[in-house]
């Protein structure tokens, strides 16, 4: 297992009940994509901000509102909704 | 056993300020309170498949605007990475935030304390701030029963995360730091701040350490929607932690909840590390250059500094720091009083206290009581409506220093300018108003009044040497000449004819 992560963690973080076959493929692939990016650091690149990422304050967007869905289109694609809102089984940071 | 007084706190702060924007950060929706849940929502906030992000330049510029305020850096660069978290709030599953290159980096607030009684002057410091970055507002949960329901109006509303070093020592301090970020927000235009409509929100951090030693293990409140709860928090976590503490125990790095209501704060769930965040910079968004020749022209807007303005009322003015305070806290008011010194440069601090009592007052009564993020501020006003104009104002002080009225009249006068919006010459003629400071008429009144017997007894006894004999016969020269009589002038005359 490569350094850097931990499946079980991972999969908890990405909400993923995984079977073990499923944890040691994974862990396989993801060892295989990390690698890569290992690979690619070796590379000689320059540090500096890369130019051509860079957009200049004319690519911004107006401060100008445009339309919106509407709370009819928003909560159709919902599994569940009520009054306009999306129902989610309750999540709370309440006082216990 | 170690008291209380051994224990040093400290306090950094991280406040979230909705910015003074008409669309979202990232997305053309409209944003604003009381709009029915869902109905400011596009296909970006719920980055839906094929959307692409594209940045708000006045959510930019009101963020550079306010690191010009603070005296920050604007860097030549700044970028947007994903925070990786699932949570229903979050319709995309990450929030775009700013991780490495923030558009705001370094500068600090300038903050007063309270003063031993409230007409002196507290001590000032300078809070440091680390940096403040750009990032996205997320939906709000209501819990109902066994669910809990979304709206994700404020999903992607611009938000500025302002991030102090922890270098607040107590909560009266922390409070002044948000009384003065506040002032600052608001006069620069940057954020309207506004508590009842969750425009303002602070993550309290709090440790405690014996003064000199390395920083304790701190704490992290979340969520505090107004600067008395920041207080409390404050109170409540140091009271803890000294509990703690003192009982042998350690202090826990853990998030935590305040219930206003029962004056409490409780434990939430474990903090995350931040690479539990999984942040990665986000491919949507290009790095952004930050032209100088914006931060200049932003550079023009920043108002005069809140306690420049107070200094420079108070040592080239020569106002009371009562009446400067007080002007300098709204900035549409102390630009009000500019104007009215202006047209009578003489006598500035008679404009003051018409303008710090009179004219507040009378605005204040207009507009009725709010309750900002600061539930101890008055509230807010407006000069936009106000029915004087400076220059009127200036005009009604002019007659007072000159003696053509009393103060007292010029209250009068002052209610009458306030009801009618005409001139103060105006309304003294229109009353009949204008004293009589005809030093010859008067002094034959002055005269007649002293050789009446009725007051012979006073005049007795004045001269007796009672100095107060003499009040007694003010009365009937104020009578005679229907009470336009300029008061000085009688005193004046009287002493002089009784020797």
């Amino acid at each position: 297992m490569a350094e850097g992560f931990d499946i079980d963690h991972l999969a908890k973080l990405s909400r993923l009940s995984l079977t073990p076959e499923e944890k040691a493929l994974y862990s396989s692939q993801l060892n295989s994509i990390i690698g890569h990016f290992q690979a690619l650091a070796q590379a000689d690149l320059p540090t500096s901000i890369d130019d051509a990422r860079v957009v200049r304050e004319s690519a911004l967007r107006s401060d100008v509102p445009g339309p919106s869905l509407g709370a009819e289109a928003v909560t159709r694609i919902a599994p569940a909704s009520r009054d306009g809102q999306i129902s989610v089984p309750r999540v709370v940071d309440d006082e216990a | 056993m170690s008291s209380s007084s051994d224990w040093e706190v400290v306090i950094g702060l991280e406040v979230h300020v909705q910015l003074h924007t008409r669309a979202k950060v990232f997305a053309s929706s409209s944003w604003g309170f009381g709009q029915e849940p869902n109905e400011q929502v596009d296909p970006v906030v719920l980055g839906l498949p094929g959307t692409l992000p594209v940045v708000n330049r006045e959510a930019v510029e009101k963020s550079i605007l306010f690191g010009l305020v603070v005296g920050a850096e604007i860097p030549a660069h700044c970028s947007w990475d994903r925070k990786n978290y699932f949570y229903p709030d979050n319709p995309k599953n990450y929030q775009l935030t700013q991780k490495d290159f923030p558009v705001v980096i370094g500068g600090s607030v300038e903050i007063e304390l309270p003063g031993p009684s409230r007409n002196v002057m507290g001590e000032h410091k300078h809070v440091r701030i680390h940096h403040a970055h750009l990032e996205e507002d997320v939906g709000k949960l209501s819990h109902a029963g066994s669910g809990s329901l979304v709206d994700y109006n404020r999903a992607g509303v611009p938000l500025l995360e302002i991030v102090t070093e922890p270098d607040l020592r107590s909560s009266a301090e922390a409070e002044a730091f948000l009384r003065s970020l506040v002032a600052m927000l608001t006069q620069a235009g940057v954020a309207d701040c506004d508590m009842e409509k969750g425009q303002l929100r602070c993550d309290c951090n709090v440790s405690i350490r014996h003064p000199g030693a390395p920083l304790g293990t701190r704490t992290e409140t979340k969520n505090l929607n107004s600067i008395s709860s920041v207080r409390d928090t404050v109170i409540f976590e140091t009271a803890r932690q000294v509990r703690e503490l003192e009982a042998g125990r350690t202090i826990t790095q853990e998030t935590r909840g305040w219930n206003a209501d029962l004056g409490r704060g409780y434990v939430l769930r474990d903090k995350e590390d931040a690479h539990d965040y999984r942040y990665f910079p986000d491919p949507d968004i290009p790095t952004l250059e930050l032209s100088r020749a914006t931060v200049e022209r932003l550079a023009k807007q920043v108002p005069e500094n809140l306690y420049d303005r107070q200094r420079r009322y108070m040592d080239t003015l020569g106002l009371p720091f009562t009446a400067a305070s007080v002007l300098v806290a709204n900035r549409e008011l102390a630009e009000w009083f500019e104007l009215s010194v202006a047209a009578h440069p003489a006598n500035p601090q008679g404009i003051a206290n018409l303008v710090a009592n009179d004219l507040l007052r009378d605005l204040s009564a207009a507009v009725g009581s709010t309750t900002g993020f600061d539930e101890a501020a008055p509230a807010p006003v407006s000069l936009s409506s106000c029915p004087i104009k400076p220059a009127q104002l200036a005009g009604l002080v002019k007659l007072t220093d000159e003696g053509v009225i009393s103060k007292q009249q010029a209250k009068e006068v002052f209610a009458e300018m306030f009801k009618s919006g005409q001139d103060a010459a105006a309304i003294v003629d229109a009353k009949g108003l204008r004293q009589n400071s005809d030093t010859g008429e008067l002094e034959k009144i002055v005269q007649e009044v002293i050789a009446d017997p009725a007051v012979a007894k006073s005049i007795a006894e004045y001269r007796a040497g009672n100095e107060k004999a003499i009040n007694a016969l003010k009365g009937p020269i104020m009578k005679r000449t229907q009470g336009k009589a300029n008061p000085g002038l009688i005193d004046q005359l009287l002493r002089k004819a009784l020797g």
